[in-house]
């Protein structure tokens, strides 16, 4: 077993819905290892069951079976060691820009001044230090969710948890977050698992991406992506494993 | 004249004013009001002043129990039922609607005895009043006290049932833990909206509720209105309806103001 704390393990998760009379299976024996600083995508078709894994993984639902272990330590709830961003942002509103992303940090032991130093710090990560005390209404979809990177990251979590985070900005302002996500991943060094329903998004960004299949949501596949960063759409073997994914989550039931 | 704003419970009106900003709009809110007073008169011609006095009659009477001091000293006694009965059972109304919204094991216990006791109008709990605090200031503020309650309760029970799901799940994968760090960081913030619309319904609720507050013989405006209306001195009647219409409307506006300043973050 690997001690890093930012090595997430996810053994043999299953999940049944009670249902109305017919119990449901969202998940069945789903496993794989997300090793310390990798990025880890997850794609699959809707349905899978990805949004249900991801919310176990985040200690908000509660397994059926199965065990998720963050450096070893099973999660049995929402943990800070984890920093969660939903696709739909979740800023609150009635905070202001730098009060979001200090939110999680009033929590810690951590003295004031060393809070405003970490908000700083992380205003500048995503290039918001101008909107700091903007109210999130007055932000666009891509600013609210830079926010809400910022937000996350401000405990300094050891793995960053993001659900489709840039499925509901425009194509551009996906890209332009796409390539921040990767400069900040591989400046904080934090392992990275990240939902997608988008294949190509996935294969730009994951060292590996976990591909699900339905009915019940289970592992079809780990896909390395040995592509060099940054990655091209043109380039071939981007292509090629663009093709590969979607063959596997066509080819499946 | 006054009118209670009724179950407007979204809060999305939060402009100052007693009419529109915009002042060619606020010509026609001024227009509004000499027409309506136009077509009194024109009306009042017709009818006996015991059925409809003129605006003139009542502007004279207004004056009239003013300069004698009956119209303060009334107003300053059903202040001193309205400011407490106001603050107790609004302050208790949303206490106990966001304690038993938000905690799943209170609204079990409660919700029986709420559904019972939401359906006694304040008027009837007059003798409980008489015979809890006698007939006095604290009588009053209490009937007053048992309709801000109710308006309040509803009013932040919803709004805290209202809190996004995700709002909450997001606070505790930000360290939130346990109820009161909970409701105190995520679920008042995200509610306030709601609870600061039930308090200014409230508000108006309480001023129409001096009235019958007063009904058992306590000093008051509603009092003055009671018994000249049984000595069938309409125009006194009217006069001291302005008189509550005047400090409802002076409320209200102060509390947009300050609702307007706390709700900043709001498009």
């Amino acid at each position: 077993m690997n001690g890093d704390p930012r090595t997430v393990e996810v053994d043999g998760v299953g999940k049944t819905y009670a249902g109305d009379g017919t119990p449901v299976r969202a998940l069945d024996d789903v496993s794989f290892t997300a090793e310390a600083g990798e990025f880890v995508c997850l794609v699959g078709p809707s349905g899978c069951g990805k949004t249900t894994l991801f919310r176990i993984i985040a200690g908000l639902t509660d397994a059926t079976d199965g065990a998720v272990r963050l450096g070893g330590t099973p999660i049995t709830g929402p943990t800070t060691e984890m920093g969660v961003v939903f696709q739909e942002y979740h800023l609150f509103p009635w905070l202001t820009v730098e009060e979001n992303v200090g939110f999680g940090l009033e929590r810690t032991d951590r003295s004031d001044a060393e809070r405003t130093e970490r908000v700083d710090a992380m205003l500048d990560l995503v290039g918001l230090s101008d909107a700091r005390e903007s109210y999130p209404k007055s932000l666009s979809g891509g600013m609210k969710q830079r926010v809400a990177i910022a937000r996350s990251l401000a405990v300094d979590p050891s793995l960053l948890l993001m659900d489709e985070p840039f499925g509901a900005v425009d194509a551009q302002t996906r890209e332009m977050l796409q390539r921040e996500l990767l400069d900040i991943w591989s400046s904080t060094e934090k392992t990275v698992l990240f939902v997608t329903h988008d294949v190509a998004e996935a294969v730009t960004l994951a060292d590996r991406i976990v591909v699900m299949a339905a009915e019940p949501g289970r592992v079809a596949e780990v896909v390395d992506v040995d592509v060099d960063r940054p990655r091209e759409r043109d380039d071939p073997a981007f292509g090629k494993h663009v093709a590969r994914v979607r063959e596997l989550i066509g080819a499946r039931p | 004249m006054a009118t209670d704003t009724g179950s407007r419970f979204d809060g999305t009106e939060l402009r100052t004013g007693i009419g529109p900003d915009d002042p060619r709009r606020l010509g026609r809110s001024a227009a509004g009001i000499a027409g309506f007073v136009l077509l009194w008169y024109a009306v009042s011609l017709t009818q006996p002043a015991y059925v409809l006095p003129s605006p003139v009659a009542v502007g004279e009477a207004f004056a009239e129990e003013l300069a004698a001091g009956t119209m303060t000293t009334a107003l300053w006694s059903s202040v001193r039922h309205w400011i407490p009965g106001t603050i107790v059972g609004t302050g208790l109304g949303v206490a106990a609607g966001v304690a038993f919204s938000w905690s799943g094991f209170l609204d079990d216990v409660t919700a029986p005895l709420v559904r019972t006791l939401r359906p006694v109008p304040p008027l009837a709990l007059i003798g409980f009043a008489i015979a809890w605090f006698g007939i006095n200031d604290a009588g009053a503020a209490f009937i007053i006290a048992v309709g801000a309650f109710w308006i309040n309760y509803y009013a932040s029970y919803g709004a805290v049932e209202g809190v996004s799901e995700d709002l909450l799940d997001v606070g505790r994968t930000l360290g939130v833990r346990g109820d009161l760090d909970m409701v105190r960081s995520v679920v008042l913030p995200a509610s306030l909206p709601g609870i600061l619309t039930g308090i200014r319904t409230g508000l108006g609720r309480c001023w129409m509720l001096v009235v019958a507050s007063e009904i058992f013989g306590v000093p008051g405006v509603g009092r003055e209105i009671l018994r000249a209306s049984n000595n069938l001195l309409v125009d006194k009647v009217i006069a001291y309806i302005l008189v509550l219409s005047l400090m409802y409307l002076l409320v209200d506006v102060a509390f947009r103001a300050v609702q307007q300043r706390v709700l900043v973050w709001r498009a």
